[in-house]
C-alpha cells in the first residue's frame, strides 16, 4: 500500500507541503517582460570544474546550478520541492519511494530524459558524489518504465527526502552516456534553462538560453532552485574577478552588469549611484569559530565560557564586515518554524569582568590560545584579529595562526595540538535547515573532538543530535534541535559571532535579480538600451 | 658552430635535471592538504579522507617521485587536483595569455628602454639625461603589485579609460586585447624599462668612446649615421643578451600582476595552485617555465654566437 | 648576469690602502646620487631603529572608534580598518623589512662567497656548483621564492631563507668571476709556488679582491630582498599578521583603496623610497669602487 506524496507525514509539521503539489493556480505564470541581452557577472572565486557531483565549492554551484537540475530541490524558504519529478509517493513502511518523472524533459544534447538517465546519475553519485552519505540507507533502485524511478531503502529514514533535496552538492541528473565520467570531468550537459557555451578556466564561463527548456508548470514563478524557470537573457557570462576592487570598478564602468560580494566599504558610494542597485543577501552564513576540546586551554568548559562571556560580537562583526551583518541569535533564522532562542544567554555577553572571574575559576594560567584563521576570507581574518584583541584585554595569551583556507582545514583536521579556535562560515548547511546545521558537530567525527571522541565528545549534545535526526514527528525533532542548540552555547561547542550579509549588486537595468544560495540568472531580465 | 650548439645542449641537460629535481622536492615539503580543496568548503573530515585516497596522496615520497619521473619521460606532468585535467594541457592553454602579455611588456621595455637609454647617452650630463635616469631609477624601485593597484584606481576607476581586469583573446578582438593588457603590461614592464634604459645608456656611452666611432665622426659622417648605423648595432649586442633575463623577470612578475588584474594566465594559475596546494600544477608549471627560459637563453646564446663568432671559443 | 670582468686591484701596502679608503669615501661623498641614496636610506633606517621612540602607539592596538581616520596631526599616516595607527605600523614595518633585507644580505655574503670561491678556485667543484646555480637561476625569481615559502610555510624567517636561496647563486656567480680573474694573478701564482695553502691564498690574496663587486652586488640584493619580501607578504607568505609588514599593510588596505587610499599609498611610497635609496647607494658604490661593472642582476 502506498500513500500519495501529498501527505508526507514528516512534512506536515512544516505546513508547506502544499507547495510540493501546487497545481498551476490562478495567478499568472512568469513571462519575461523583455527577452534578450548579454549579462556579465563578476564572480569572486575561481571555478575548478562544473562537475556538480564531485565539486562542492560554492563557485561551482554558482554556475553549474544554471545548467543542471535534480529530482528534488529546495524552494525560496528552503523547503523540499519537486523539480524533475512530477510526483513522489512513499510507501507506508517508509522503505520505498516512487518518483514519476516529468515528461518531455530534454537534455542540452537533445536527448530525452528517462529513468535510465536518473539511475545512471544516481549510480555515479553513489560512487564519487561528495555527499554520497545521503544514499547510505538506500538498498537499490529500479526503473520499471521510462518515467518511473523507484528507490528501495534498507532502513526507513524519515528525513530521506529532505536529504535528497539538499542543494549542497545535489544529485543532478545527467545523460546516461556521460555518467561514467571521472571525478571533476563530467560533461556539462544537463536539463537546466541555460546551456554551456564555453568554459575558460580562471577566466569565464559563458552560458546561453536552452531553447528547448520546458519550465515546470507546477509553479508560476521561480522559487529557490526550482519553480517556473525561464531564461530571459540570451547569454550569461560568469567572469572570474577575484579582486573586490576590480569587481566594483567593473560594475561602475558597466563592464559587469552584476557582481557578488561587494565590500561594504564601497556600498555607500554605490548606493549614491543611480545606475547601480545593491542587493544585500542577508544571513548568508553564520560567522563562526569552532573550538578544539583536545588542546588546552579550550579543553576546559569554564575557559570556553569565559571566552564567550568576554566577546563583544557587535564589535567583532562590525570590523569583520564593515557593517554587513546582524547579531541575531540562533543557528536558524527566526523566520523558520524550527527557530529557537535556547542558549541565547550565552551569546554576545560582552562582560569582561565576568569573563575574568570565570578564567580565574577555571584556573587559567596563561596557556597559549591559538586562533586559526585565513586570508582568503577577509571577514574571517578580521574577526580573528578583533577576537584576539578582546581576549588579550581579559588577560589571555593569544596567538594568531594565519594560513590559507585549505591549510587551515588541514590543520584543523590533522593537528589537534596546533589550534584552539578555527574560523569559518556556516552557510550552506545552515540554510539547508536544522537537520544539516550541526553536521560538523555530529558524532562520531565532530570537529571539536576529532581524535578522541570517547574522551572529549559531548554526550549531552550527541543525545540531542540523535533525537533531532531520528524522531518521527517534527515537534519532537524541533524540540531536540532547541536542546542541541542550548547545549552548543552552554558548553561552547561552537562560537557564533553573528550573521553575515553578502552584498550583491547589479546595474539598474537588470531586474528581478534575487540571489538565493547562488546568483540565480533565470527569470532575470534586462532593459535593453533602445 | 654545430659543435658549439651541441656543447650548449649538453650543458642544458644536467641543468634541466636539477631544475626538475628542485621543482619536485619543493612541493613535497608543503604542509597543506590538497584533498581539502577538492572536497570543498562544507566537506566533513570523512569526505576529505575519501578524496585523499582517491588522489593517491597517501603514497610515500619516493613512490610519488618515481612515478612522477616515469610520467615525465612520457611528457605527462600529472593531473591537476583541482581542475581534474592534465597539467600540460592547463599550462599550455594559458601560456599564450601570459606570453602575449609578456611580449607586449617586452616590446614596451625594448622600445622605451632603448630609446630612453640612447637619448640619455646622447644628451649625457644634461637635464634630459638626468630626468630620464631619475625616471629609470624610480621605475626600478616601484613595487609592481602596488603600481598595478594604483594604475587600476587611476586609469580604470577614475578615468575609465581602460578595463580594470579581465582578458580578451587577441584573435577574438585585437583592440579589446590591447585595452585589457595595457595596464598589466605597463605594471610588468616598468622595472625592466628602467633596467634596460640604464644598461643601454652605459653601453652607448662606452660605444661612443670607441675608436671606430671617433673615426666615423672624424670622417665627417653625419651624426645620425654615426649613431644609427655604427653605434646602435653595437649597443644591440648586450641588449640581446639581457632579453632572456628580462623575459624571466616579466614572467616572474606575472604571478602577482595576473592575480591583481584577473588574467587567466600561467602566473595566476601558479599563484592559485600554490595557495590551493595543487602539487602537480606547481611542479609542472615551475618546470615548464624554467625549461622554457633555459631554452630561450640557449637560443639567445646561439644567436649571439652566430653573430659574434668570438664567443664560440670562449669555453664555458 | 655576471660580468666576467673585474677590477684587478693589486694588493697595496698599508699606508696606501688607508689613503685609498679615504679617497673612496671622499669620492662617494661627492657622488650626488650616492648621497641622495644615503639620505633616503638613512631616513628609513632611523624610522626603523627608533620606531618605539617615534611613536608611542602599539602597531597592533585596535580601536573601533578610530577606524579610517585620514592622515592628520594626531594620526600622521591615518588609521586602518581596525583603527590602528598607520604611522606605527609603517615604522615597525620598516624595522621588519630592513631586518629581512639584512638577513638576506648576510646569508648571501656568507654562502655566495663560499660557493663562489669554491667554484672559482677549485675547478673540480666548478662544474657541479655552477650547474646547480644555473638550475636555481633558471626559475623566475619571485616564482621560486613563492614556491620555497609556500613549501616552508609563511613567516619572516622562511622568507629570509627563500630569498637567500634565490639570490645566493647570483652572488656566487659574481664572486666566482672575480676569483677566476684573481687566481691567475702573478702574485697568487707566486704565493702558490711558495707553498702557501689553498685556504690561506683564498683568504689573504683572492677574496679581498672580490670585495668591490661583492659589496656592490649585496647593496642591490638588499634592494631586491626588500622588494621581494613585500611581494611575498602581499601574497600572505611573509611575516604573519598582526605583525605589520609593508606588503601586509598594502594587501590589507587594498580593499579600501578608494575609501581610504592612505592605507595603501603610504607604505607603497615608503617601500619605493627605500628601494630607490638602496639602488642609488649601489650605483654610487659601483661607480666609485668598480667602475667597469655595468650590468647587474
Amino acid at each position: 500500500m502506498q500513500s500519495p506524496w501529498t501527505r508526507p507525514f514528516w512534512l506536515v509539521g512544516l505546513g508547506l507541503a502544499s507547495l510540493l503539489t501546487a497545481p498551476a493556480a490562478m495567478a499568472e505564470t512568469f513571462t519575461c517582460p523583455e527577452t534578450g541581452g548579454d549579462l556579465v557577472f563578476g564572480q569572486e572565486a575561481k571555478v575548478n570544474s562544473l562537475d556538480m557531483h564531485a565539486s562542492s565549492t560554492i563557485s561551482t554551484r554558482n554556475i553549474a546550478m544554471h545548467l543542471f537540475e535534480a529530482l528534488m530541490t529546495r524552494d525560496e524558504n528552503n523547503n523540499p520541492i519537486l523539480e524533475l519529478a512530477e510526483s513522489v509517493t512513499t510507501s507506508d513502511d517508509g522503505l520505498t519511494y516512487t518518483f514519476t518523472l516529468r515528461d518531455g524533459i530534454t537534455f542540452h544534447d537533445g536527448s530525452a530524459m528517462t529513468s535510465a538517465d536518473v539511475a545512471a546519475s544516481f549510480a555515479r553519485y553513489n560512487e564519487l558524489g561528495i555527499e554520497r552519505t545521503i544514499l547510505a540507507n538506500v538498498d537499490r533502485w529500479e526503473t520499471p518504465d521510462d518515467l518511473t524511478f523507484v528507490i528501495h531503502m534498507s532502513v526507513a529514514q524519515p528525513t530521506f527526502l529532505e536529504d535528497l533535496s539538499s542543494f549542497s552538492v545535489p544529485i543532478v541528473i545527467v545523460p546516461e552516456e556521460n555518467a561514467g565520467a571521472d571525478p571533476l570531468e563530467l560533461e556539462p550537459v544537463g536539463t537546466g534553462p541555460f546551456k554551456l557555451v564555453e568554459f575558460i578556466p580562471d577566466s569565464h564561463v559563458k552560458v546561453e538560453r536552452f531553447e528547448e527548456y520546458v519550465p515546470n508548470a507546477a509553479y508560476e514563478d521561480r522559487t529557490g532552485f526550482g519553480g517556473y524557470k525561464v531564461a530571459c537573457l540570451d547569454t550569461v557570462t560568469f567572469r572570474i574577478v577575484t579582486e573586490p576592487g576590480s569587481r566594483v570598478a567593473g560594475l561602475e564602468t558597466g563592464e559587469l552588469q552584476a557582481v557578488e560580494d561587494v565590500p561594504q566599504a564601497s556600498v555607500e558610494r554605490l548606493n549614491a549611484n543611480p545606475d547601480i542597485a545593491i542587493v544585500p543577501y542577508e544571513n548568508f552564513w553564520i560567522h563562526i569559530a569552532t573550538p578544539n576540546f583536545e588542546r588546552p586551554p579550550t579543553d576546559n568548559p569554564l575557559v570556553r565560557r569565559a571566552i564567550a562571556a568576554a566577546l563583544d560580537m557587535d564589535e567583532i562583526m562590525l570590523v569583520a564586515t564593515d557593517g554587513a551583518y546582524n547579531t541575531n541569535f540562533g543557528f536558524q533564522t527566526s523566520n523558520r518554524k524550527v527557530y529557537s532562542d535556547a542558549g541565547s544567554e550565552f551569546f554576545n555577553v560582552n562582560d569582561p569582568e565576568l569573563a575574568k572571574k570565570l578564567l580565574e575559576e577555571a584556573g587559567y594560567a596563561g596557556e597559549e590560545l591559538v586562533l586559526l584563521t585565513n586570508r582568503d576570507y577577509t571577514t574571517m581574518y578580521n574577526a580573528a584579529l578583533v577576537m584576539a584583541e578582546q581576549l588579550q584585554d581579559i588577560g589571555m595569551n593569544v596567538r594568531l595562526e594565519v594560513q590559507d583556507w585549505p591549510a587551515t582545514i588541514a590543520t584543523r583536521n590533522e593537528n589537534p595540538d596546533a589550534w584552539n579556535y578555527h574560523f569559518t562560515g556556516w552557510g550552506t548547511n545552515t540554510s539547508l535547515g536544522y537537520l544539516a546545521v550541526f553536521k560538523f558537530l555530529a558524532p562520531p567525527r565532530a570537529i571539536y573532538a576529532l581524535f578522541d571522541p570517547d574522551t572529549y565528545g559531548d554526550p549531552v549534545f550527541n543525545e540531542a543530535y540523535q533525537d533531532m535526526v531520528s524522531l518521527d514527528t517534527f515537534e519532537g525533532r524541533a524540540e531536540a534541535f532547541a536542546r542541541a542548540q542550548h547545549r552548543v552555547m552552554e558548553h561552547g561547542l561552537a562560537l557564533p559571532f553573528g550573521w553575515l550579509t553578502k552584498n550583491q549588486a547589479t546595474r539598474s537595468n537588470v531586474h528581478n535579480f534575487v540571489p538565493f544560495r547562488i546568483p540565480r540568472m533565470y527569470n532575470v531580465w534586462m532593459e535593453q538600451a533602445s | 658552430m654545430i659543435a658549439y650548439v651541441i656543447r650548449r645542449l649538453l650543458y642544458v641537460i644536467p641543468v634541466l635535471f636539477i631544475v626538475s629535481l628542485i621543482s619536485f622536492s619543493l612541493m613535497q615539503l608543503v604542509p597543506g592538504d590538497p584533498a581539502v580543496v577538492v572536497a570543498g568548503l562544507s566537506a566533513t573530515p570523512d569526505e576529505v579522507e575519501r578524496v585523499r585516497e582517491q588522489l593517491g596522496l597517501n603514497e610515500p615520497f619516493y613512490i610519488q617521485l618515481l612515478s612522477w619521473y616515469g610520467n615525465l619521460l612520457q611528457g605527462d606532468l600529472g593531473t591537476s587536483f583541482l581542475l581534474g585535467r592534465p597539467v600540460v594541457e592547463v599550462t599550455v592553454e594559458r601560456l599564450p595569455v601570459s606570453l602575449s602579455i609578456a611580449l607586449y611588456a617586452l616590446v614596451l621595455t625594448l622600445v622605451f628602454g632603448i630609446v630612453l637609454g640612447i637619448i640619455a647617452a646622447l644628451r649625457q650630463n644634461t637635464w634630459v639625461d638626468q630626468a630620464v635616469m631619475t625616471a629609470a631609477l624610480i621605475g626600478v624601485s616601484l613595487p609592481n603589485f602596488w603600481l598595478g593597484l594604483i594604475l587600476i584606481v587611476v586609469f580604470a576607476v577614475h578615468l575609465g579609460w581602460l578595463p580594470s581586469g579581465g582578458y580578451v583573446d587577441f584573435r577574438e578582438d585585437p583592440w579589446a586585447w590591447l585595452r585589457a593588457t595595457t595596464l598589466p603590461a605597463i605594471s610588468l614592464a616598468m622595472l625592466q624599462m628602467g633596467l634596460l634604459a640604464r644598461i643601454t645608456r652605459s653601453t652607448m656611452l662606452e660605444v661612443l668612446r670607441q675608436d671606430y666611432i671617433r673615426t666615423a665622426r672624424a670622417k665627417g659622417l653625419p651624426e645620425h649615421v654615426v649613431v644609427g648605423k655604427h653605434a646602435l648595432k653595437n649597443v644591440m649586442i648586450p641588449v640581446i643578451t639581457v632579453i632572456g633575463i628580462i623575459f624571466s623577470l616579466l614572467l616572474s612578475g606575472s604571478v602577482v600582476i595576473e592575480t591583481i588584474f584577473s588574467i587567466p594566465g600561467v602566473g595566476s594559475l601558479l599563484g592559485s595552485a600554490i595557495l590551493r596546494r595543487d602539487y602537480p600544477v606547481i611542479q609542472g608549471g615551475l618546470l615548464l617555465v624554467a625549461t622554457m627560459l633555459l631554452l630561450l637563453n640557449l637560443l639567445v646564446d646561439v644567436l649571439y654566437a652566430y653573430f659574434d663568432p668570438r664567443v664560440r671559443y670562449d669555453g664555458d | 648576469m655576471a660580468t666576467e670582468a673585474s677590477t684587478a686591484a693589486v694588493t697595496a701596502t698599508v699606508p696606501q690602502r688607508r689613503r685609498r679608503k679615504a679617497t673612496v669615501w671622499h669620492r662617494l661623498l661627492r657622488h650626488r646620487l650616492f648621497v641622495t641614496g644615503m639620505f633616503l636610506f638613512t631616513l628609513v633606517a632611523i624610522g626603523a631603529i627608533f620606531a618605539d621612540v617615534l611613536t608611542t602607539a602599539d602597531p597592533q592596538k585596535m580601536s573601533v572608534r578610530t577606524r579610517f581616520e585620514p592622515p592628520s596631526l594626531s594620526y600622521i599616516f591615518g588609521t586602518d580598518n581596525f583603527g590602528r595607527s598607520q604611522w606605527a605600523r609603517v615604522l615597525y614595518g620598516a624595522q621588519l623589512s630592513l631586518m629581512i633585507g639584512l638577513g638576506v644580505v648576510v646569508l648571501n655574503a656568507i654562502f655566495g662567497t663560499l660557493v663562489g670561491a669554491l667554484a672559482g678556485y677549485f675547478r673540480s667543484l666548478d662544474n657541479i656548483l655552477m650547474r646547480i646555480a644555473d638550475a636555481f637561476m633558471a626559475f623566475p625569481v619571485i616564482l621560486l621564492a613563492i614556491g620555497i615559502t609556500a613549501a616552508l610555510g609563511p613567516g619572516s624567517i622562511n622568507a629570509v631563507i627563500a630569498l637567500a636561496a634565490v639570490y645566493t647563486p647570483r652572488t656566487a656567480r659574481i664572486v666566482r668571476a672575480s676569483v677566476l680573474v684573481a687566481r691567475e694573478m702573478e702574485y697568487v701564482q707566486a704565493a702558490k709556488a711558495c707553498g702557501a695553502g689553498d685556504w690561506r691564498i683564498l683568504r689573504r690574496h683572492i677574496l679581498p679582491n672580490c670585495m668591490a663587486p661583492l659589496i656592490v652586488q649585496l647593496t642591490f640584493i638588499f634592494a631586491y630582498a626588500v622588494l621581494s619580501e613585500a611581494v611575498l607578504s602581499f601574497l600572505g607568505l611573509g611575516a604573519q599578521p598582526p605583525i605589520p609588514t609593508w606588503g601586509n599593510i598594502i594587501s590589507e588596505g587594498r580593499q579600501y583603496i578608494r575609501e581610504a587610499p592612505w592605507i595603501t599609498l603610504i607604505p607603497g611610497i615608503v617601500l619605493a623610497a627605500t628601494v630607490l635609496g638602496l639602488n642609488l647607494l649601489g650605483d654610487g658604490l659601483r661607480d666609485v669602487l668598480d667602475p667597469r661593472l655595468k650590468v647587474q642582476q
